[in-house]
């Protein structure tokens, strides 16, 4: 009999399935990235959802959320005397330039080579400095034991103990599969992209130079880049 | 000397009662602290007021006190033996104890902050020398050492006199005293900048962090250097005064009215460097930047930004600054009493108005990160912090530590100064 463990999910994945989430090209040293296409994004929550179940992330945190650009909720906002809406999908920016890795005092909070910001939650000590110095406010501590809707865990990844602090890893163990992250491979808008950076001619990176980061003027180098929702062609 | 010796022997009996109370009082709180503590070290924060969108609370406001107080009562100390002012001298000991006991306090107040308590020495084995808050309890434990050295060398010759073992086998010969007053010069141009880069470093803690508008700001850590001078020479003179009715030091009043004219200037300083933050931060009319003024001004914490600026501020200069008041001991007292309540509430409004309103503030906000069962609650863009019950029983066990500790140093340390050493010094 094969040893389960080594038997990943991906591979029992039908092939149809594998091969939609395949990363694709990249160069040998790959810096990882995603651009996300507020246009396409219709603000439905599945890759936030999906996020808590792949990575089992307990009730009340989320390592991804979506926010309303606007004043409430779902609603739409009076630009200029026309109706508009749009969504900022937000998790882990995975910055170059991350203040979380700056503070974090035990280096429980570091940049693997391919540009993912990681937590050891081994290590870390639980003092949330990390959680002051993100300008993106991405990260979640556990506060209490950590409670799930179902007496089972869910999803892919071990889950983390109480009184550290847990965030998005842009799903580190598909990335080690080939595999895109669960939010990337759940959009059912496709506002997605994922892939590296470093190829210059990889779709994220062609896509990366029309887009913007999240509070440039922080400085923080973010590997998330965001596609402007307002693309509409004239007739 | 000898007045000084009859006055403990007339209120011995009196004094023992009431010392004995005392101290039952500090160990009955000090268990509470433990039990909250380790009810807390059981269940995770999740028994604080805080949550993701306010993620430093009671313990990290006490810290950052507890640093101004140590900071503040060793720079009044060492200031005054560094530029030659003797009138300092009859409270130099008392003010050195003071700033011990103080960081002592500080660091612990760090422990019940953290999530994993019992990880705290990886911040000794893997320690990240980017991060503001490995340099700050580096200083934090040199500075421990440094007071404690600075106390025992003031204390040392009496220790020895009385034939006490905490002298450590030193004696009082011309020579040893004469190379007490070299180290203690020594030490003193130590101890100034170490007490000036300890609360430095505390502001920057804040004041480098560019995700909090209201922190990222150059006159941190000036700020932090007045708001400690403040609170610390305030601490002084309440302790000096008390210990001058419980007759374990002597001083004239002409010293209160020295202290309390130091401290109105301590006082203006803190408002000028106050006023200066809020004009430069609401003068461009970026969003940002005006906000947090905005809510300190007129908005939610309109009430104690008040308090900090009448309370803390205005009523104590006042008294400070008008001769006939600051004459009167029991006034530059309740003035000392008013400035360190304002320094208090400062650093609250600090920490409220830094933290509590989240930085990209779009609906529905940042996940709070405990399971709710209104799910219209996971979320927030603003959270209203109130410490639970088990944060103010820490807190309160930990001040009762502190307390007993101090009480311990006046009961065993000559905080008299000596008369001898005095003209040793001439």
């Amino acid at each position: 009999m094969p040893d389960p463990k080594k038997v990943s999910p991906v591979d029992a994945l039908p092939a149809a399935s594998r091969a939609y989430g395949e990363i694709g090209r990249h160069s040998g040293k790959p810096h990882w990235g995603m651009v996300v296409d507020q246009e396409r994004c219709i603000g439905c929550w599945s890759c936030a959802v999906v996020c808590k179940s792949e990575n089992n992330v307990p009730l009340g945190g989320w390592w991804n959320r979506i926010l309303t650009d606007g004043d409430a909720l779902d609603e739409p906002r009076d630009e200029r005397g026309q109706l508009q809406m749009a969504w900022l999908p937000l998790a882990c920016q995975h910055c170059e330039n991350a203040p979380c890795v700056k503070v974090c005092p035990v280096a429980a909070t570091y940049h693997r080579d391919d540009g993912v910001v990681m937590m050891d939650n081994d290590r870390c000590i639980g003092c949330r400095y990390c959680m002051i110095a993100c300008p993106y406010g991405v990260r979640t501590f556990n506060w209490g034991t950590p409670e799930r809707p179902t007496p089972h865990e869910t999803g892919m990844v071990a889950a983390r103990p109480l009184g550290t602090v847990e965030k998005c890893t842009l799903c580190v163990h598909r990335i080690a599969e080939g595999q895109v992250p669960s939010c990337v491979w759940s959009c059912p808008a496709q506002a997605r992209i994922f892939g590296d950076l470093n190829d210059p001619d990889s779709r994220v990176a062609r896509l990366a130079r029309d887009g913007r980061v999240l509070l440039e003027e922080a400085g923080t180098k973010p590997s998330v880049i965001y596609l402007s929702p307002r693309r509409k062609h004239e007739l | 000397m000898s007045a000084g010796t009859l006055g403990i022997a007339a209120s011995r009996s009196t004094g023992r009662w009431g010392l004995a109370l005392w101290t039952a009082v500090l160990l009955v709180m000090m268990a509470a602290g433990l039990a909250a503590f380790a009810y807390q070290f059981a269940n995770g924060l999740i028994v604080t007021g805080l949550r993701n969108t306010m993620m430093w609370g009671q313990y990290i406001l006490f810290f950052m006190f507890f640093v101004g107080l140590s900071a503040g009562g060793l720079i009044v100390a060492s200031a005054g033996r560094l530029f030659g002012v003797t009138a300092f001298k009859p409270i130099t000991r008392l003010a050195v104890v003071e700033a011990t006991v103080a960081v002592m306090l500080a660091g612990i107040f760090i422990i019940p902050d953290l999530g994993r308590p019992e990880r705290v020495l990886n911040i000794l084995l893997h320690p990240n020398l980017t991060s503001p808050m490995v340099w700050d309890i580096t200083i934090v434990i040199a500075y421990t050492v440094l007071s404690m050295s600075y106390v025992w060398l003031y204390t040392r010759a009496d220790l020895a006199r009385r034939g006490s073992w905490l002298a450590l086998g030193t004696g009082v010969s011309a020579r040893e005293l004469a190379r007490d007053e070299r180290l203690k010069s020594i030490l003193a141009w130590i101890a100034l900048p170490a007490a000036i880069l300890l609360h430095s470093i505390t502001a920057w803690i804040f004041g480098l962090q560019i995700s909090r508008t209201f922190w990222y700001s150059a006159i941190m850590a000036p700020l932090f250097i007045a708001s400690a001078l403040v609170s610390g020479l305030s601490l002084v003179i309440l302790l000096a005064l008390t210990l001058r009715r419980l007759r374990r030091i002597d001083f004239e009043d002409r010293l209160v009215a020295y202290l309390g004219a130091l401290l109105g200037v301590f006082v203006v300083v803190e408002a000028f460097f106050v006023g200066s933050e809020f004009l430069t931060a609401a003068y461009p009319g970026v969003p940002d930047d005006t906000g947090p003024i905005t809510r300190l001004v007129v908005g939610p914490y309109a009430p104690l930004f008040w308090t900090e600026a009448i309370v803390g501020l205005v009523v104590p200069f006042v008294i400070l600054a008008v001769s006939r008041t600051r004459r009167r001991p029991e006034l530059v007292a309740l003035a000392a009493g008013l400035a360190i309540a304002g320094i208090f509430v400062h650093r609250l409004n600090l920490l409220l108005n830094g933290l509590s309103f989240v930085p990209i503030p779009l609906p529905p906000g940042v996940a709070i990160g405990a399971s709710q069962a209104d799910a219209a609650r996971s979320f927030a863009t603003y959270h209203w912090y109130v410490p639970t019950i088990v944060e103010w029983l820490v807190v309160l066990g930990v001040l009762a530590f502190g307390a007993l500790l101090f009480t311990l140093a006046v009961l065993v340390l000559p905080l008299r100064e000596h008369l001898v050493e005095e003209h040793a010094d001439i």
